[in-house]
């Protein structure tokens, strides 16, 4: 449906120990898009806001940032789907303007440096912590084993995504300076494993940061003059994949289900996305996305990533900001970093980076480590222009 | 089963019943027996124990004890730990398929990671935490 556009985004700097707090780099955000829109901050009667790692104590945390943001909104949600939160925030956006429960919504993520780590609890006092598994670079550890195992995994394919992705990074100014160094993949192959046969360099740094959307409806959009518009066209989202299979296959995940449902609402296929906006907390995530949406049979994703023009020259441009892996990933705002880099490089606004093809993105979302599986939530955002 | 090779850790030790009563799968394993929570009207097990039933969304849940065999599903050498695991490095986590079809995390123990094959046999062993917790572990199904 073309009936509500994405019309602005905003972006901060990912910073690494920036010593903001979340609020003030939502503050950022916001001063960015009603620049950009000329809007005046009260045609903003819509907010959804995603959970964070820093304020993640606060119960409130929603109503605070519209306390601190000056905004009184009619329909206010937080979405706490981890790195598939700003993706399902936009959804969410479009239901809740189709609704007529608000007319212009502020789909907003940031987040910073926790005052203490954050703990999920639950289980995982018994039946996680005790064995030591590394958190998400640990799941990744394994799943990187098993699909070894079942396909062989190429080195050489992971070697590729992260000179791929780095070099893109080096192209946008919104990067963690950190990473903005250029990158071999000869240093990738080098850096140290952390969990086998997980390396350091497969996965993020985690940084300070903030970015977001304004979402209002077409009309609405022809109203306020506002002509640059991109239409979230298909969505879908998976949350525990195969949970009552306890033997399911770990290489199998949620985009198997989320992507076909995405793909049919755009009346699109794999081969007709113009530029992929994978979500990456890990490389060997991006290698299953491009199996499980499509783009190659599964077991073969080392062979495509070998056989395929990555770049933003490229055919499939991946990743063309970095991604969170070369731009740094600001915690549980992180999935907003792929969704603004879409939506900037179909509003033309890439610069250096700027794909050719920009009639659609692609933009995936990721979040939460589950008990001896792969991961809790995959989201599928398909936009057009 | 008997205890096996007692080992003492500086690692953080379980903390029972902090989100459903556990204390039953903590007993058993005092007593060299692992248990698993089974689903009464399915027969099917599920691991970690939950409050319902994963395949009903019923309560209808008993502790069955299991025959601690099992097989490698997949496994990772852990060089980067976990806080409060620094003085474990290097050590392996791995996913067992235990025979009753139900899968487990568990650290992997007498083994060479460059002999792992995902598939072979596992036999459980236990391992001392906190000298007052039994905690279910692994390893080859051949080695003595």
């Amino acid at each position: 449906m073309r009936d509500v556009a994405i019309v602005a985004y905003g972006e901060t700097k990912i910073v690494l120990r920036s010593g903001r707090s979340a609020y003030e780099l939502a503050g950022e955000v916001m001063e960015q898009i009603l620049g950009r829109t000329g809007l005046d901050k009260c045609e903003i009667d819509g907010v959804c806001v995603t959970e964070t790692l820093s304020q993640t104590e606060n119960s409130f945390w929603p109503q605070y940032v519209c306390e601190m943001l000056g905004l009184s909104p009619t329909w206010l949600e937080v979405v706490a789907l981890g790195g598939a939160s700003p993706i399902g925030g936009v959804a969410r956006a479009a239901l809740a303007i189709r609704a007529g429960l608000c007319r212009t919504a502020l789909v907003i993520a940031a987040d910073a440096q926790p005052s203490r780590p954050p703990e999920q609890g639950a289980h995982r006092f018994e039946f996680l912590y005790p064995t030591g598994l590394h958190g998400p670079v640990g799941a990744f550890g394994l799943i990187m084993q098993r699909y070894h195992h079942l396909y062989g995994l190429n080195d050489a394919a992971l070697a590729k995504l992260a000179v791929t992705q780095r070099n893109h990074g080096l192209l946008n100014p919104n990067a963690c300076d950190k990473l903005r160094v250029p990158l071999t993949e000869q240093d990738y192959l080098q850096s140290k494993r952390v969990s086998t046969p997980l390396r350091l360099l497969d996965s993020v740094l985690v940084c300070d940061g903030a970015n977001g959307v304004l979402l209002t409806s077409d009309d609405n959009a022809r109203r306020l003059g506002l002509e640059t518009r991109v239409f979230p066209t298909g969505y879908a989202e998976q949350t525990h994949y195969n949970l009552t299979e306890p033997l399911a296959e770990i290489t199998d995940s949620g985009f198997l289900s989320a992507g076909p449902r995405a793909f049919q609402q755009a009346g699109l296929t794999p081969k007709d996305i113009a530029s992929f906006h994978a979500y990456d907390d890990f490389f060997m995530a991006v290698l299953l996305q491009l199996e499980h949406l499509g783009f190659c049979a599964r077991g073969r994703g080392c062979d495509f990533i070998l056989e395929t023009d990555l770049s933003y020259r490229g055919t499939l441009p991946l990743n063309t900001g970095g991604g969170q892996i070369s731009a740094g990933q600001p915690r549980l705002a992180g999935g907003g970093v792929n969704l603004v880099e879409a939506v900037r490089q179909l509003f033309g606004e890439g610069g250096a980076r700027q794909v050719a093809d920009r009639r659609n993105a692609l933009v995936t979302g990721i979040g939460g480590i589950p008990y001896a599986r792969n991961w809790a939530t995959s989201a599928v955002l398909i936009l057009e222009r | 089963m008997s205890k096996e090779q007692a080992r003492t850790t500086s690692r953080s030790a379980p903390r029972p019943n902090v989100y459903m009563p556990t204390q039953p799968f903590w007993d058993a394993a005092e007593q060299g027996r692992l248990v698993i929570q089974c689903c009464r009207a399915s027969g099917r097990f599920q691991h970690f124990p939950r409050p319902v039933s994963l395949y009903t969304g019923r309560r209808e849940l008993e502790w069955r004890e299991v025959s601690g065999r099992g097989t490698l599903y997949s496994w990772t050498v852990t060089l980067s730990p976990w806080p409060g695991h620094e003085a474990r490095v290097p050590y392996i986590c791995a996913l067992v398929d235990l025979d009753e079809g139900v899968r487990v995390l568990a650290n992997l123990y007498h083994c060479e990671p460059e002999k792992l094959r995902i598939g072979m046999p596992l036999r459980l062993v236990w391992e001392r935490l906190d000298d007052r917790f039994n905690y279910p572990a692994f390893a080859p199904a051949g080695e003595p």
